[in-house]
């Protein structure tokens, strides 16, 4: 009998507990976070909150050129990195894409920028970066060029940032994307030799068509880690010099925990959510349109 | 045949040549860090960098006496290890009820689950940084292995759903036939046979929290300080100590290649499986 009644409830049991936590630690805060930006609170000073209406997002969105600076920022910095992680990635897949021996091996290498810490990578980088005792400097010297100041150089700092997001992130896209080559169907590539179509025609006109569900994914993968950078942000540069850095979740986390501004920083916050949502419900949409076809 | 030959020989060289650029390009980084970390501190800051000197391994060990290194080390493992486990065990059962009962808006509630992975973790720290603050539980393990729920347990699911999926009903009707309840099913027959897809996302969820940085950074002080966060303590105000900060980047590093090495196959799998499905 006893059996009978939970086995009534088993949905509920599998699923329930995933769904609770993700209730009270998800849910829960997003709701006191909405709530908290309509409000001022200073968590420095204590007190209680004040409602503030909409002036949270108002500041932001009208009185704040930071905020567009560091939107346009983030803007550049998503499409310049993932742009190039992409041709990069996708011509590494393409060359990788054959029997190859070792290819064990190359994965394994390929996978290990990947699984590395953002911290880590950011100190290396900072590493080569050094303007007194960088490798890159160094080798600039022995071909003649300049020491320069990677990351303090404000025309600089942001492809500097840059080539160290498309070195932790490239291998990642390849793989990827390698592994969506190695899925497609044998077939269409068949009839094309007998046709006697050149590369760059089955490429055009087989391979892209049918590995763009995987190009879709992986692109909207990257596209939303692109956008909460932070950790990179944070050893690199710090948002400087100047702003030429300052992405939009670092943006927010100085005003939620330097200037202790937690209402304005929750209303940033989810103004970097709605945007990232837009995107993602855009490529979404790109996606399944192409898995109807 | 003959005559195509030397043009596939010519293709093999080319390939050969950008592998091998491909490969400088991701090896010499943390080639660069191993180096500084072997090298006393006035090596390390020599220009133009010494490329042969006399290796000193002292700042592996000096690091666990300026900083409380060890803690940190044990603060990161046992972080990951509780929250992949619990993203584990709570994600394969969701996942298992997701593909297995039919029920109204069994989408919805697998998309709501997806969607929650896409919330900007600075977007989630505030709430969770004030809830954890009201129950007292700043600067605890517990507070990160919380907080690591949030991008964990969707990931979970999200990933073991496609392994489950491959798993035929056939096998686990007869189970439920023969009288088993559907958690002994779950437990006796789904789980072992999804064991590849439960290693590659714990693999996953081990790494996630284990390179974690916003939430550490923000909800630790002191006792639960977890390795990327104390690697920042390198940089002073006096200049960054080089060769103590790329020792403790290779001991925080080097765990994560070891098992990449290990695991390569599943690792793979799963992070295709995780990205194309």
């Amino acid at each position: 009998m006893m059996k009978r009644n939970l086995e009534k409830f088993a949905p509920l049991l599998f699923i329930g507990p995933a769904v609770f936590i993700l209730l009270f630690i998800v849910i829960f805060p997003m709701v006191y976070s909405w709530a908290l930006s309509f409000a001022e609170w200073n968590l420095m000073r204590g007190g209680d909150w004040r409602f503030v209406g909409l002036r949270n997002y108002a500041q932001a969105l009208l009185h704040d050129p930071h905020f567009y600076t560091s939107l346009r920022v983030t803007l550049i910095y998503v499409i310049l990195a993932v742009g190039i992680q992409f041709l990069l990635g996708l011509v590494i897949a393409l060359l990788l894409n054959r029997p190859l021996k070792r290819v064990g091996f190359l994965r394994t290498v390929l996978v290990i920028p990947t699984t590395m810490t953002p911290v880590v990578v950011g100190i290396i980088w900072r590493l080569l970066y050094n303007p007194e005792l960088g490798t890159i400097n160094y080798f600039l010297s022995l071909f003649g060029f300049r020491p320069l100041s990677w990351l303090g150089d404000p025309s600089l700092a942001l492809p500097s940032v840059i080539m160290a997001d498309i070195w932790q992130w490239t291998p990642f896209m390849a793989l990827i994307l390698l592994a969506g080559l190695q899925a497609l169907p044998r077939e269409p590539y068949e009839a094309s030799v007998v046709d006697g179509a050149t590369t760059l025609q089955t490429f055009r006109l087989i391979t892209f068509p049918l590995l763009l569900p995987t190009i879709i994914v992986a692109l909207l993968l990257r596209i939303m880690d692109a956008f909460k950078i932070f950790d990179l942000i944070f050893i690199l540069t710090g948002g400087g010099p100047g702003m030429t850095t300052e992405v939009l979740s670092f943006y927010t986390y100085r005003f939620g925990f330097k200037f202790f501004h937690m209402g304005r920083a929750a209303a940033m916050s989810l103004l970097l959510f709605a945007i990232l949502f837009v995107i993602t419900q855009i490529f979404l949409k790109y996606y399944r349109a192409g898995e109807e076809r | 045949m003959r005559k195509h030959r030397p043009k596939i020989k010519t293709v093999n060289w080319i390939l050969g040549i950008i592998s091998v650029i491909v490969f400088v390009f991701v090896l010499f980084p943390p080639f660069m860090l191993f180096l500084t970390s072997i090298k006393t501190n006035l090596d390390a800051l020599r220009f133009p960098p010494v490329w042969i000197f006399q290796p000193v391994f002292t700042n592996y060990g000096e690091i666990f006496h300026l900083v409380p290194f060890a803690r940190n080390l044990t603060n990161s493992l046992i972080v990951a290890t509780v929250s992949t486990l619990v993203a584990l065990l709570v994600g394969s059962m969701a996942a298992y009820g997701l593909t297995r009962f039919r029920f109204r808006r069994a989408k919805d509630l697998s998309f709501w689950i997806l969607s929650i992975r896409m919330t900007p973790p600075v977007a989630a720290v505030i709430p969770i940084f004030i809830l954890l603050r009201n129950l007292r539980l700043l600067d605890t393990q517990l507070s990160l292995i919380i907080a690591y729920c949030t991008f964990n347990i969707p990931f979970a699911v999200w990933l073991l759903r496609s392994f489950f999926q491959e798993i035929p009903r056939e096998i686990e009707e007869s189970a439920l036939v023969d009288g088993c309840s559907s958690f002994a099913t779950f437990f006796r027959i789904a789980l072992p046979l999804v064991a590849p897809g439960m290693a590659a996302t714990g693999i996953f969820t081990f790494i996630f929290s284990w390179n974690e940085f916003l939430f550490a950074l923000i909800m630790t002080g002191t006792r639960a300080q977890t390795v990327p966060v104390v690697l920042t303590g390198f940089i002073r105000e006096t200049g960054i100590m080089w060769s103590h900060m790329a020792a403790a980047g290779v001991l925080a590093m080097a765990p994560m290649i070891l098992f990449t090495a290990l695991v390569q196959k599943n690792l793979v799998k799963g992070l295709t499986m995780g990205a194309i499905k």
